[in-house]
């Protein structure tokens, strides 16, 4: 029974750890606080809804369209909006997102309605056990270890290329970026798309394990913000750490008092983490 | 003329920290520019690095208006600045340092032998390749930020208050490396506070003084000047 929650904690804790990466990765180089996340996520699981519903797509392959689609959504709106307030202080492009988030849910709204929806595939219900114990899901397996290709992908791009180093750098230090030849504000284009994209591959997976609506944004958002939180900035393994810390204590939480509190726990365990570590699990590491 | 800057104004904002400046260095030349704390040297290089845009005036470098170019132009243009401060890439490794140093080159897929170069002219880079610059000596980081600026193969490189904070046998060794350099080519333009020791190791010099060009001539009688030798030299 135990060992049955940990395993959902951690099946989960992976999905809220591909949540929390994009988020990560634009707040530890932009210094911007992106509220629109969760939006992005949810623009993902529709872009995987709509293709299933008119085209029969299978949702494991419009996972590369709405990776594709949100992370060019990602790059134009960092160079053709929030490129023109990156100067300014963290709290205006933390309204600017805010407008963002707003105009996409009530666009999001009026387009396709409130209702909730589904990606019904015919492997939904498939699952196996491990012993006698533990049953898991088949297509959560299948998400986890997405959720584990696509992390690797992106520590790849941001250790091992050439992009990854300028995105790297731009961060570290924007002046010393520009005299060895950085295009920052394309860097910053393609690192708002690279987190943008891996909300949108967040929403696809989500989009194939639960019901999504427009409105699903702002707490996916608030998820995420926990995640980084716990898990700490400036560390690309934060997010994962953080993810895993979150589902299994969610698991667990929600197993001892009940799904109505799983909202409760999240906060619980931010508000300790920032008094017990302030710098997040991982805090202060690189 | 390799870089010729004519009539420069620069300013933070409404603050004008640069006045008609003219300053020319020739192909092959070390040229020092020297001057007191907030004269303007650092002002100058991040407009000539485009970094910061000038009220007027012009900078030609191989006759060709880079003035307005942004940075990453200017830098594959050949014009490379080993900043003030070193401004190393702290999360990085000393050899990602050296490849952001060749970040603008189109053949920078294959930078092996370039590196090999940096690394012949800096063997303590090369032991500590592997090593986070933050953990380095200042002398380690200096060498790094110097390399850095190697790797992005310059035609005149930049260098802005190297000896600062370093002991004079590092310094010693770090201008034996910039002769070198200048040696095998590269024009130079060195910044400093220590008057004497950029006077010493170069052509030809100007003194910037309060945002103007105060004097300017070739290095040694720049040494022999009676005003310089009290204000600069303590002589
Ligand atoms: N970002 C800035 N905003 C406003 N004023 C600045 C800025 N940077 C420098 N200044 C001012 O410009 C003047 C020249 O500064 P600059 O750094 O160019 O001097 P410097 O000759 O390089 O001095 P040092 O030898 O101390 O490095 C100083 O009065 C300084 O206060
Ligand atoms: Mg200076």
């Amino acid at each position: 029974m135990l060992l049955q929650i940990l395993v959902n904690g951690i099946l989960m804790g992976g999905l809220y750890a591909l949540m929390a990466i994009g988020m990560s990765l634009i707040w530890g180089v932009m210094n911007i606080i992106n509220i629109a996340h969760g939006s992005f996520i949810m623009l993902g699981a529709f872009t995987t809804y709509w293709l299933f519903a008119i085209l029969g797509m299978d949702p494991f392959v419009s996972l590369a369209f709405s990776i594709a689609l949100l992370f060019a959504l990602g790059y134009g709106v960092q160079r053709y909006l929030i490129n023109y307030v990156i100067r300014a202080s963290a709290f205006i492009t933390l309204i600017l997102a805010f407008g963002i988030e707003i105009f996409i849910n009530n666009a999001a709204l009026v387009s396709w309605t409130a209702d909730i929806r589904k990606v019904q595939v015919a492997y939904g219900a498939a699952n196996f056990s491990l012993g006698n114990y533990v049953t898991i899901p088949t297509i959560r397996v299948v998400a986890f270890l997405l959720v584990i290709v696509i992390s690797i992908a992106f520590f790849y791009i941001l250790n091992r290329t050439n992009l990854g180093r300028s995105i790297r750098a731009t961060s570290q230090d924007l002046d010393a970026a520009r005299l060895v030849g950085v295009d920052v504000a394309k860097t910053y284009a393609i690192t708002f798309g690279l987190g943008v994209g891996a909300a949108g591959a967040a929403g696809t997976l989500w989009s194939i394990l639960f019901p999504i609506s427009p409105i699903m944004g702002g707490e996916l958002t608030l998820k995420s913000f926990v995640v980084v939180i716990i898990g700490g900035l400036g560390s690309m393994l934060g997010p994962i750490i953080g993810g895993l810390a979150l589902g299994i204590t969610e698991a667990f939480g929600t197993n001892w008092f009940g799904s109505t509190y799983g909202n409760l726990i999240s906060f619980t365990i931010l508000v300790l983490v920032l008094i017990i570590r302030p710098k997040g699990i991982l805090g202060g590491a690189d | 003329m390799l870089l010729d800057i004519k009539e420069l104004n620069v300013g933070y904002g409404d603050i004008q920290v640069l006045w008609d400046i003219n300053l020319q260095v020739k192909e092959g030349q070390v040229v020092a520019l020297v001057g007191a704390n907030g004269a303007g040297k650092s002002t100058l290089l991040k407009t000539i690095s485009g970094l910061l845009k000038p009220y007027n005036g012009s900078i030609i470098f191989q006759g060709e208006d880079i003035t307005s170019m942004p940075s990453k132009e200017i830098v594959a243009k050949g014009i490379i600045q080993v900043p003030e401060g070193r401004r190393l890439f702290p999360g990085m490794t000393v050899e990602e340092n050296l490849m952001m140093g060749a970040f603008r080159r189109k053949e920078s897929k294959n930078i092996k032998p370039e590196l090999a170069k940096v690394y012949k002219i800096f063997p303590r880079l090369k032991e500590r390749r592997q090593q986070k610059t933050g953990s380095l000596s200042g002398g380690e980081q200096q060498m790094c930020a110097f390399a850095r600026g190697l790797m992005g193969n310059p035609k005149l490189i930049i260098i802005d208050e190297m000896s600062l904070g370093l002991a004079p046998l590092i310094v010693d060794d770090l201008i034996d490396n910039v002769k070198e350099i200048n040696r095998q080519g590269t024009s130079v333009l060195l910044v400093e506070q220590d008057v004497q020791l950029a006077l010493d190791n170069s052509h030809y010099g100007y003194v910037l003084s309060t945002g103007k060009v105060q004097m300017q001539g070739n290095s040694l009688e720049l040494l022999r000047n009676q005003e310089i030798k009290e204000i600069y030299l303590g002589l």
